[in-house]
This record gives C-alpha cells, structure tokens and sequence, in this order.
C-alpha cells in the first residue's frame, strides 16, 4: 500500500527525517512510535507529499512527489487537532471536501453518521467538542472512502472517553480492511490497533517490530512512576531498558511502561541494580511513557 | 434656341445610353451639363438643378442661383477645386459637393469664390481639402453647411472656411468637421455665430481680423477652440469651447490682441480653458473676461509671465484641476480679479462669507506647493492626479513656511457660483447605458455572489445561525 | 458509531488503488478552492468594510463631483473621474494588498494550510483557487462601489463618458489583480499573518507614496530627460493605471505634461496597451513567482 525509500527530511541543519524506508502491505497498521522531535509528524508530512523531502515514497504505486495529487487521493488524513476555519458550520466543512474530494453527495451525510455526528450539521467548527473535531476530521478523511488512513496522534488532545471513541472507529476501520499508519504515544493504543511498531528516535528508524515484541507483557498496560535520586535517574533507565522495559525520563521520575500484574518488576529492577526507589505510583491517565535512550 | 433643345436631347441621349448599365445609382454626366444650363440661364435667374452627380471641375461665371435642391452632386474626382465661382452675385445652395484635389500647395477647394459678394448655403461638403474658401468677397454670406473635409493627417488638412480679405461676412449655422481651421484672414466686421467645429486644429482662428463678433458656437474635440491672433476689438459672447486636447488643447487662445471681451462663454473640460499669450499688448488696452463658466479643465487659466491688464469679473471657476498659472515663472498680480467689490467664484476657495454678503470674508490667494513646483519643474506634471501631490499640497498646507507666494488676488471671491449667460445644460446623451452600466455592475456582483457564494448541496445547510 | 463498519468502509472488498475515487481535475481543485476563498470573503469583515467604504467613497466622490456645476450636467463626468482617481488609487491597491497578504499566511499561521495540502490537491491549485476567489470578490467589491456610482451619475449626469467610465472599472479591475498578485506573493514568503500585512501596508505605502515622490526628487536633482522619467515611472503600476485612466479619457496624455506628451508621440496608439501590459504583468509575475516559491517551500 505504501512504500517508503531514503525518505530524508531536513530543516536547513537540522535532520528530521533520516533514511527512513519501509513497505507496508494492504490492510496493515502501522504505528509510528517516538518521543516528541523524534520526527513522526514530519515522516507523516512526508508521506503525505505535503513537504519536501529527499527518497521516494509511493501509496499505492503512485509516486507522491511526482503525483502527489493522484496520491493523496488515496490518503484520508487525519491531524492531531482538526485545524479548519472555525467559523464554518459543519455541513459547509463536509461539503467543501466532499468537492475537493470528489465525493458522491451522499457520501458526506453516510461519512458523518458513520462517525456519529449526525444531527451536528449546523455546528460551527468552533463549537465541537475535541472528541468531535477528530470525528469530523476522520468523516470528512473518510469522504473519499480511501484506502489509506493517516492519523497524527489523533487522540493526543482527548480525554478518556474521547480516546475510546476513536480507538474504536479505528478499530472499525482496521477490520473493514483499511490501511492504516498512526502516531501514538499511547501503548494501549499501538497494542489495540498496530500490526506493526516502527520506532523512530532522532529521525531514524530505532527499530522495526511489533508491538508484542516492544512491550513483551500481557495486555494491558499499566503505566509506573518511579521516583529516584536524580544523579541515578540515567543509569536507573538504562538498566530497566536492558531488562525490556519502555521507559520514558520526564523530569518528575521514571515512567515505565509494565503488564498490570508485574508491577513491581521495575522495582526489583532497581533493587538488583542497587538504586533506591523513593517512591512509586500507578498512572492512568498521565504522561505516556516512550521509549528514549 | 437649338442649342438648348440640343442640351435635352443629348441629357436624354446620355440617360438612356446610362440607364440600361446603372439605374441603381445615381445618373453621373459631366459638369459641362451644367456650364450649359447657366450658359442658358438669364442672370439672377434661379437654375434648379436635376438630381444627379456632375464630375469635373465647374466654374461659374454668371451671376446665378445655382440650386441642387438637395440632390445634385459636384465631384472633382480628386482633382483641383470643384465649384469656383468668378463673379459676384452667384448663390450656390442645396448642393453636395465632394472629392476636391488633395495637393497642398494648389490650395484645392470643394466651393471657391475669388470675388464677391456670393452666397453659399445649404450644401453638402465631402471630401475636400479646403471646404469653402472665400477671397476677397466681402459681404457674402456662409450659411448652413456641412463640411467634412479630407481624413488626412492634420498637418496636411486644409481649412473648412477659409475668408482672405473678406470684410463683412456672415458665417453662421455651419458645421465642420475634421479640417484645419475655420480661418479669417485680414477680414473685419463679420458675423461669425451659431457654427460647430468638431475633431479639428484651431475651430475659429482669426489672423489680423478685427471688430467682429462671435457667438453661439460650439468648438468641441479640437486643438484649440478658438484662437485669437494679431486681431483687436473682437468680442465673444456665449460660446462653448468644450474638450479642445491635444497639441495645443486650448479652449480660448489670445495671441497679442488688444481690446478683447469675454462674455458668457462656457470652457469646460479643455486641457487649458483660457490661454492669455501677451494680451493685450498695447498700452492702454484691456481684456475684459465676465461671467464665464471656467470649469473641469486641467489649467482654468493659462498666462504669460508678462500677461497683465486683463480684468476678471464674475467669472466661474470651477474644478479645474489647477485654476490659475503662469507659463513660466511669475504671477498673475498684474491683472485684476475683481470689479466694483464682485470678484470671481473659485470652487477651491476654502474661505467663509459669514457676513452672508455673496463675497468671501478673505481674499483668494491660490497659492499650491505643487503648483509652484510645475512651474519651475514641467516634468513633474506627470504626477498630478496622484495621491502624492495631494500629500505635497497637505504639507504646505501644514507648513507655511513652505507655502509660495499667492498666483494671483482675487480681494472679493465670490461665495456662490455666479449664473452664466451661456446655455451650457446640453444634451448630457441617453441615462439608459449608463443606468445599463450601473445595473451590469452590481448585477455581476450579486450574480456572481449568488453562483459561487452558495452552497453546492453535497448535504444541505440548515437556515437560522443558532449553533 | 455503530454504522461505522457497514455503510461507511468498504474498501475491503475492492480491490486496491481502484478503492478511491480519483483526484479531482487540475480546474475543479482550483475552483473548488476558489469558491471557499469567495464564500469566506464576502462574509468576512474585511470584504464588508472595503466594500462599504468604497462604495460610500465613490458615491460621495461622484455627488461632490456633480454639485457646484449648477444644472449643467455637463463634464459630470471628466471630475467624477478625476476624483475616483484618486480614491481608486488610495484604496483599491490597499484593499487588495491585504486581502493577498492575508491569503496564505493566515492559513499557515491557523494551522490549516497543512491540513487543506493532505487533501488530493496541489500547491499550485491551492495557490491559484485562493487567488481566482479572493480576485472574484475583489472584483464583486469594486463592482458594487462603481455600480451604485454610476447609477448616481446616470441619474444626475445622464450618459456622459460612458465608454471612459467603463475602462475606469476594467483597469480599476486589473490594477486589483495586480495588486493582489503582490499581496500572495508577500503571503507566501511570510510566515504570520502579521508580517504579511506590515509588508504589504509597505508595498502600499511605497506605491503610493514614495515611489512617486521619490521619483520627482530623482527628477529634479539628476535633471533625468523625460524618456528615462517615463521608463520610471510606468514601473510603478499605480502610474501605468493613472495614464491609462486618463489616456483613455483624452485619447492622449498631453495634461501630464512633457512626459505624458512624450508617451503619446512615441508611443502613439499603443500606449494604453503598453500600460495595460505593464499592469498585467504586475498580475502576472508575482503570481508566478508566488506559485513557484509556494510549490518549492520545504514547510507547509
């Protein structure tokens, strides 16, 4: 469905992308896993033919540099946070890219009850609540009924219940044999919905698994925090990350990534390794925890 | 007796022969026809001339009425003049008469009269180089004719009227079009009124001609309106010099004329309505200008430096993009610009007349920054009508050290527009284009808004703007 | 949600690449575009105000014009122009300007610009739609402002100078155009929306302002001949405008003086097509040049 090869992006000095290839066969999802700055938005510009960038990326053989409009006509995107003019009400927003999308006119009422927004037409943008934006967003990708689904960290602005909402369209989708690639920060997410993990750190391609084999626990996830003395924080991290933990360093401890009944095998960790956890506590619902060196 | 009934017969001999090859148009025969008919004629007997086109060159020397009744055609076919006339007394009328020779030094003309007085009237003029031309005929009469002359460049047109030492003339009610001048040369007393001169040079040029009287005609789209030149004691009355462009692009031009008034004339829309060149030059002389309408032309009033002497009263400046200045450097403060406390009306004055007497409380002073600037520097008349001359004139007008001094004085500044004599309310032409203007204008807008502003109904758009 | 796996996915039984439909043509992304562009437009506030402003302007223009000529309709015409001239000269350029500064780099700096490039579109129909629709509701302005000033002047003027009246709005029109095309091009190079209006507040300023007085400063002092004036000036397309304005009211140029009497020697009957070629290219060229730096720019 997509092939990606020597895909390199730079910002002048900078490299945000760099040599990144991949093939991703028909009805595959992949994740594309990484801190923030690891260059996951900037590989999905990429894909997605909206910027420059060195290599070769083609969606369903269609080259995107060259026929980036063929291309994309094969992509529903969906962005981090539905970025349209917010005076517009709804129906006009569906209308406007059913138009560019060329969609049949019937496709923009099924796309929107597909994603259960009927009834919100006359609502302007502005006035959706966030859930409701990425619904509007993955309606109107949906317009075109393309192969291909796109997705920035699509549930990075949702609470709870916004983020069930769509883990489950995108589930929905999956099964109806779409392809799709996603940013996550998520584990929870990437283990519902990925094939496929891609890890992508400085703009590289780290490693190219499945998330079975990143998170090698039984689901779900249960995120831990650890509380240390700050000299010991770097080697704490290294020493879970050869133990196979996803650890994630934010400055307010050690967030590590653990299956809900071996909670305490970060714990242990330490102790063999001799560093002193202060204190732990059992996140749900706050920083997601990455994978960094 | 035989000679005349010899004419007839070969008039019919040559219709029938003429007629079987072209009775669609009009029969053609040669003018010699028509030397025979005044041949035959008594003098000061009318000859009426049958409908038909007479080629070849006439020359009348019989004192005749010569009437084409509105259907007899002289051609020249391109050569020499068409109609001279060589004796006095001849009246030629309701003839159209065309296609003169076009060389400029034979001085070719449609109707010529090297004697007078004769009477030409009523005709048609086409295709001439010179259309009337009357030298030495004094007290003849140029009545109600056409004249369109050759479409030929301008420098080598020749005049529509031409008078050469021909006192006492009358010009009235003619029409011309597309020539050099209507030109008066060395001719005094005439009467010169109710005549349109379109698409010319100079539409009435006097040339050392004195005492006449114009009025009543109408210069519009040539050179010059009329110009006044070496000629003294000429008074214009109730004329309209309207869009005179180009070369000279004046409406009324005096050129070193003494004792000339101005009266009740409309000057509008002319690139200079009034050029003064050295009038009047005599001691003693003045030039009266009264109750003219001076108005949307570029310079209302164009002067020498030396200019000086002439007195404006009750005149109507209006809108002219500058109203008054010199050519050159200099002022206009040798003239005066009021009469018996009744000055002019300025439609820039920015003075009150809070005592409500008709007059200004302060005199008019024009003095523009960007006005003096012209003067000094004529290039820069390139950039007048933009927003940068109007920001030159509003610092001068915040500066007044700036400011230079006043172009002329006008010490009573009349606070309304005065009435002017001249019937200026023309036909302004049909409101239906340019209502149809304003209707396909804000129909293309609202057509436009209606086609591309409404939604396309892929899903509709509820009424009501509750969210 | 739950009709979500029946009606709205089926790709799964299609096969691949067929499953979409196709992109739209080259034209349709273009005017799909343009029409979003118009529609936002004329219910912005921007439109309305420039809009209101100008027509008011025109008509005030048009009625100061006619007023002081007593009943002589006559030469109604030869003012109303001289004075919307003017105006034209002032507001239109700036209406224009902004409205082109606004076009990119307002949706770049709202966050839409890349949203609205991951749809099956190009650069160059995204650059151009936006261009025809803000180009279609400028024009829709400027026609509602000369409309209603025409309506006044066939009502108190009659029919006069109708012919001049109607290359006034053509070339208001192109000048518009020109103007706009400056306005993206200074949109695509900034990057907040901000900036784009204090360049283009610039731009307007120099064309209005300081290119001519520059130019009559540089007239002065290095004594330039009236040919060199001239080659100057007509780079300035708020010049090229006012001659052809006026080279169409008089069929000559002779009331710029000198150098007006230069151009229509020289350039005889071609000269309104030489000046309306210069403002075409003032529409032309930065548009290019817009499209170009837009489809080569390495961000959103």
């Amino acid at each position: 469905m997509i092939t990606a090869t020597n895909v390199t992006k730079k910002f002048g000095p900078v490299t945000a992308v760099s040599d990144v290839s991949f093939d991703l066969a028909d009805g595959a999802s992949l994740a594309l896993w990484g801190s923030n700055g690891a260059g996951k938005t900037t590989l999905i510009r990429c894909l997605l033919g909206v910027c420059r960038f060195k290599g070769r990326a083609s969606i369903g053989g269609v080259d995107v540099r060259r026929r980036g409009r063929h291309a994309r006509a094969l992509v529903g995107y969906v962005p981090q946070e539905l970025a349209f003019h917010d005076d517009v009400r709804l129906a006009s927003a569906m209308n406007f890219f059913a138009g560019l999308r060329r969609a049949a006119p019937a496709r923009a009422a099924q796309s929107l009850a597909a994603v259960g927004l009927t009834g919100h037409e006359r609502k302007r943008v502005r006035d959706l609540s966030g859930g409701m934006k990425q619904r509007l967003a993955l309606a109107i990708a949906l317009l075109s009924d393309p192969p291909l689904i796109v997705l920035d960290e699509p549930t990075s602005n949702l609470d709870a219940a916004g983020r069930g909402e769509v883990v489950h369209t995108l589930r929905a989708l999956k099964q109806a044999g779409k392809t799709l690639i996603f940013a996550s920060h998520r584990p929870d997410e990437v283990i519902a919905l990925a094939d496929r993990v891609i890890v992508l750190e400085r703009g590289r391609v780290e490693r190219d698994t499945t998330p079975a084999e990143l998170w090698p626990t039984e689901k779900p996830v249960q995120v831990v925090r650890l509380h240390l003395a700050m000299a010991r924080e770097e080697d704490a991290a290294e020493a879970l990350r050869q133990a196979g933990h996803a650890v994630h360093l934010n400055g307010e401890g050690l967030c590590v990534a653990v299956a809900r009944d071996r909670k305490a095998e970060p714990i242990s960790t330490h102790a063999r390794h001799h560093n002193e956890v202060r204190d732990n506590e059992m996140l749900d619902d706050v920083q997601v925890p990455e994978v960094t060196p | 007796m035989r000679r005349f009934r010899g004419i007839i017969l070969g008039l019919f001999a040559s219709a029938s022969v003429a007629a079987p090859q072209q009775s669609p148009g009009p029969q053609r025969q040669p003018v010699a026809v028509v030397t025979a008919m005044i041949d035959a004629a008594a003098p000061g007997s009318v000859v009426r001339l049958p409908p038909g086109v007479y080629e070849g060159n006439l020359v009348i020397r019989k004192p005749v009425t010569l009437d084409g009744g509105g259907k007899a055609v002289f051609d020249g076919l391109g050569r020499g003049t068409v109609i001279e006339i060589a004796v006095a007394g001849v009246s030629l009328r309701g003839c159209t008469v065309r296609a003169s020779g076009d060389d400029v030094t034979g001085e070719s003309a449609a109707i010529r009269a090297i004697t007078g007085p004769v009477t030409i009237e009523s005709n048609r003029v086409e295709d001439a180089l010179y259309g009337i031309d009357l030298r030495e005929a004094p007290g003849s009469v140029i009545r109600d004719n056409i004249i369109h002359c050759k479409p030929l460049d301008p420098e080598r047109r020749g005049d529509g009227i031409r008078l050469w030492w021909s006192h006492g003339v009358v010009v009235e009610r003619n029409a011309v079009h597309q020539s050099r001048d209507i030109v008066f040369w060395y001719s005094e007393n005439l009467i010169v009124r109710h005549n349109t001169v379109t698409g010319s040079r100079y539409g009435l040029h006097f040339m050392y001609s004195h005492d006449t009287t114009l009025s009543h005609n109408v210069l519009s789209d040539n050179s010059v309106g009329v110009y006044l030149m070496y000629s003294n004691d000429i008074a214009l009355t109730d004329n309209r010099m309207i869009n005179n462009r180009g070369a000279s692009g004046y409406g009324l031009g005096l050129k070193d004329c003494d004792g000339i008034v101005i009266k009740g004339n409309a000057l509008l829309a002319n690139r200079v309505g009034v050029y003064i060149d050295n009038s009047p030059c005599s001691v003693g002389s003045t030039g009266l200008f009264e109750s003219n309408m001076i108005a949307f032309n570029e310079i209302g009033l164009l002067a020498t430096p030396n200019t000086h002497s002439n007195v404006f009263v009750a005149n109507a400046f209006i809108e002219n993009e500058q109203p008054a200045t010199t050519h050159g450097r200099g002022q206009l403060t040798s003239n005066v610009f009021a009469r018996d406390g009744v000055g002019n009306y300025w439609s820039d004055y920015a003075g009150l007349d809070l005592d409500g007497d008709g007059i200004g409380d302060t005199p008019y002073e024009p003095r523009s920054l960007f006005g003096a600037m012209l003067t000094a520097e004529p290039n820069l008349r390139l950039f007048v009508h933009t927003p940068a001359q109007r920001a030159i004139e509003f610092t001068a007008r915040a500066l007044p050290e700036l400011r230079p001094v006043p172009m002329l004085i006008d010490p009573a500044p009349l606070a309304v527009p005065p009435t002017v004599g001249s019937e200026i309310a023309d036909a302004p032409g049909s409101r239906a284009p340019m209502a149809a203007l304003a209707a396909g204008l804000l129909l293309s807008a609202i057509g436009s808004a209606f086609a591309l502003g409404r939604e396309r109904r892929a899903l509709p758009v509820p009424e009501g703007n509750n969210a | 949600m739950t009709a979500l796996a029946s009606s709205a996915i089926t790709a799964s039984d299609r096969p691949l690449g067929s499953a979409a439909t196709p992109a739209r043509s080259f034209v349709g992304g273009i005017a799909a575009f343009a029409r979003r562009e118009f529609r936002d437009a004329i219910a912005s506030r921007w439109f309305l105000l420039y809009t209101v402003a100008f027509t008011v302007l025109a008509v005030g223009v048009s009625f100061l014009s006619l007023s002081g000529v007593g009943s002589h309709g006559f030469a109604g015409f030869g003012r109303t122009a001289a004075g919307l001239l003017n105006l034209v000269m002032l507001v239109v350029p700036l209406m224009a300007l902004t409205a082109g500064a606004g076009a990119i780099a307002g949706e770049r700096e709202r966050g839409t610009l890349i949203y609205l490039l991951a749809q099956p579109v190009s650069r160059t129909q995204l650059i151009l739609g936006k261009y025809v629709g803000l180009a279609t509701a400028l024009v829709c302005s400027l026609c509602i402002g000369f409309g209603v000033s025409a309506a006044v002047l066939a009502w108190r003027a009659g029919g006069v100078g109708i012919t001049a009246y109607a290359m006034l709005v053509a070339f208001t029109a192109l000048l518009a155009l020109a103007m706009l095309s400056v306005g993206v091009l200074i949109s695509v190079v900034s990057r907040r929306s901000a900036v784009a209006t204090g360049i283009a507040l610039f731009v307007w300023l120099t064309l209005v302002f300081v290119s001519d007085l520059g130019l009559m400063a540089s007239s002065i002092l290095f004594r330039l001949r009236v040919q060199e004036i001239f080659s100057l000036a007509i780079v300035n397309p708020m010049q090229s405008f006012k001659m052809a304005v006026i080279v169409n009211m008089n069929a000559s140029l002779d009331v710029l003086g000198p150098v007006g009497a230069y151009a229509s020697f020289t350039l005889g009957r071609a000269l309104p097509w030489v000046l309306a070629a210069t403002i075409a290219a003032w529409a032309a060229v930065p548009l290019v040049l817009a499209t170009i730096l837009f489809a080569r720019r390495n961000s959103p």
